[in-house]
């Protein structure tokens, strides 16, 4: 009884709160049609856009000025209330993400939420014709990475007066913190995000890009989403210094923004003993060679294009982003493999990369080191294995190992359930392995079963393979599962209704 | 305006000013060495933790000592207190140091070194006389 009270007012709150990320998506839909001042001849486009994006404003103030809790700080989520915000919100996004492109691109109700779920999760799969598609569209495809790299959660904290506590954006999987409040650290990173883009969107119009190119893909570069205006990815350029700067723009974009900022900060100590940053030159410096010498050497004429391919496919499928400057129809099944491993690690952890993350990895790695040496050790040895972070040191403990383990083991799980369904679709095990990594590791490489021909079925298999690895599995989980039991007991009708009542009138 | 506030001893007293300043909008970081300490913080508290001895200078430096507008060193020990504010004090020049001090002997000494001291003790005390002082 008293636990239902309890629960409907952490609800009020929470919907309160729903209600700011609900604007904050109505206004991502509503930016695109900036495009209109350049482009005016796409006028006809805007109620497309407006559709979508005025009711969820409307709303979604609606909401924030009912609900939310007037005192600033006088709630603050906990993580698994975030989760249920995190998983609700998302719900929202990629669902209504979806009108756009029915009302636009002429696209099913299946395409068009494959195209936004693959948008807002930052994967770069597409059921778009670029080619044929409006300025708007291909700015409005950009932007949701953009939005959905960053998380909701960040932009709301740093843009509004958002909830106290670190619940909602550790729930989103952005929870690092660089400034000991919630709030400075989401502005930080909200800053850092946006020097990111700006140099970016200025290095890329150097080098030869339109404007407009420039920003589309600086914004799908720095979110490592993969979304391009050509339907030849980077490869339409064919410009070794776009590549260069989009390289680098891929990395950022997968370095986890702590490690980010101790480096800006000038400490490059804690930078050098990251563990991220060393698995992540180790495996380059691994994997390059390999893809040189065993599959791209032999595809393209001369050494310094095999070198350039090798180098931009191995960072565009380990950062999770999804550019391509080639087709993968001639390469082996060993450079797709190791494409396929790439993409299953992925990028830094709280980056807006997806794959299982380097630190996950790199955990593992020294835990099963310190697992091997322990067997020569006397048997009441102290140990302190440790992984350096930003610039604190923190110790691998079983809990870690634990959680980190289960995690890996659910993303294989996931990795090959996702297989069969492709390849019970018809496809060859390497294709279905290869697209289904994809989508898993959200970094939108594909070798062509990704169609707007393609089953529904198999779409939708996809898509929810990209949502539920974009919001790590377990916030999807204890979300569903939160809900599910907080709205029994709301659902339930109270024995004693009275009493209710006055209770109620008590509390006001 | 948001402080940077730095709190020695996560204990009853430490947790509940650190919950409240942070959800106030105040940058925190709270030190304790006992990691299990932390467990009191609640979900408003959005600073960092630092596992620590906090009259090392290695886990001061952590804490960023030299940016803090606030130290409060609120072990259970007077002496640890002392020698972390004196240390805040002199070596990082924080602006306000607040110690807190059970035995209100020593707060004369505090008073020497320009530490601003609280004692449990003395305002007990005083509390006690006070509702005396009323019913007579």
């Amino acid at each position: 009884m008293r636990y239902r009270l309890y629960l409907i007012d952490r609800y009020r709150s929470l919907i309160g709160y729903t209600g700011v990320l609900l604007a904050i998506i109505g206004v991502v839909f509503i930016v695109p049609l900036l495009t209109l001042v350049f482009y005016p001849q796409e006028v006809r486009y805007a109620p497309a856009f407006l559709s979508a994006g005025l009711p969820l404003i409307i709303i979604g103030m609606a909401l924030w000025y009912k609900l939310a809790p007037k005192q600033e700080g006088s709630f603050s989520p906990t993580i698994h209330e975030g989760m249920v915000v995190v998983l609700v919100v998302w719900v929202v996004a990629v669902t209504i993400g979806a009108v756009p492109f029915m009302l636009i691109s002429d696209l099913t109700f299946t395409q068009g939420a494959f195209e936004s779920i693959s948008g807002w999760t930052t994967t770069g799969l597409s059921v778009v014709d670029v080619e044929s598609a409006p300025r708007v569209v291909l700015l409005y495809r950009s932007l949701i990475q953009l939005a959905g790299g960053a998380g909701f959660a960040i932009i709301a904290l740093s843009a509004l007066a958002g909830p106290a506590g670190a619940g909602l954006s550790a729930a989103e999987g952005r929870g690092d913190q660089l400034a000991p409040h919630v709030r400075h650290s989401a502005a930080i990173v909200l800053r850092i995000y946006a020097a990111y883009n700006v140099i970016g969107i200025v290095a890329l119009r150097l080098a030869g890009m339109t404007w407009f190119d420039a920003v589309n893909h600086t914004f799908t570069a720095l979110a490592t989403g993969g979304f391009s205006t050509r339907a030849a990815s980077i490869g339409y350029f064919n410009n070794p210094l776009i590549e260069a700067i989009v390289i680098v723009l891929m990395l950022l974009g997968a370095l986890n923004f702590l490690t980010a900022y101790t480096l800006f900060r000038g400490n490059f100590r804690a930078f050098r003993r990251n563990g991220e940053i060393r698995l992540q030159v180790a495996l380059f410096l691994i994997v390059i060679p390999l893809l040189l010498v065993l599959t791209t050497a032999s595809i393209y004429d001369n050494i310094g294009t095999s070198l350039r391919v090798a180098v931009f496919e191995s960072v565009s499928a380990l950062s999770g982003t999804g550019f391509t400057t080639v087709g993968y129809a001639n390469w082996n099944s060993f450079g797709l493999f190791i494409l396929v491993i790439l993409m299953t690690i992925g990028g830094g952890s709280g980056s807006t990369a997806g794959g299982i993350k380097l630190n996950r990895v790199y955990v593992m790695v020294k835990a099963i080191r310190w697992e091997w040496r322990r067997a020569f050790l006397p048997q009441h040895t102290v140990n302190e294995p440790s992984i350096w972070e930003g610039e604190n040191r923190s110790f691998i403990s079983d809990q870690l190992i634990r959680r980190v383990t289960l995690y890996v083991f659910f993303y294989i799980a996931m990795l090959f359930i996702g297989t069969a369904m492709i390849a019970a679709h018809g496809y060859s095990i390497g294709d279905s392995l290869f697209e289904f990594a994809s989508s898993l590791g959200t970094t939108g490489l594909s070798v062509g079963v990704t169609t707007p021909d393609a089953p529904p079925t198999l779409l939708w298999g996809m898509s929810l393979g990209m949502f539920l690895a974009r919001l790590e599995f377990f916030a999807v989980m204890i979300g569903v599962t939160k809900l599910f039991v907080d709205g029994r007991v709301l659902l339930t009708k109270p024995e004693t209704p009275d009493r209710t009542v006055k209770v109620r009138e008590d509390q006001a | 305006m948001s402080h940077y506030i730095i709190i020695v001893g996560c204990g009853r007293l430490g947790s509940l000013l650190a919950n409240s300043l942070s959800s106030a909008g105040h940058q925190l970081v709270v030190i304790d060495r006992n990691e299990a300490k932390f467990d009191k913080l609640s979900t408003e508290f959005s600073g960092f933790k630092i596992v620590g001895d906090a009259i090392e200078m290695s886990v001061l430096r952590r804490a960023h000592v030299e940016k803090a507008d606030y130290l409060f060193a609120i072990t259970t020990e007077d002496n640890l207190n002392l020698m972390v504010a004196q240390i805040a004090k002199i070596a990082f020049n924080v602006p306000h140091v607040i110690a807190r001090v059970y035995d209100p002997a020593r707060e004369a000494i505090y008073g020497e070194f320009g530490i601003e001291t609280i004692s449990p003790t003395k305002l007990a005390a005083q509390a006690f006389l006070d509702i005396m002082r009323k019913d007579v």
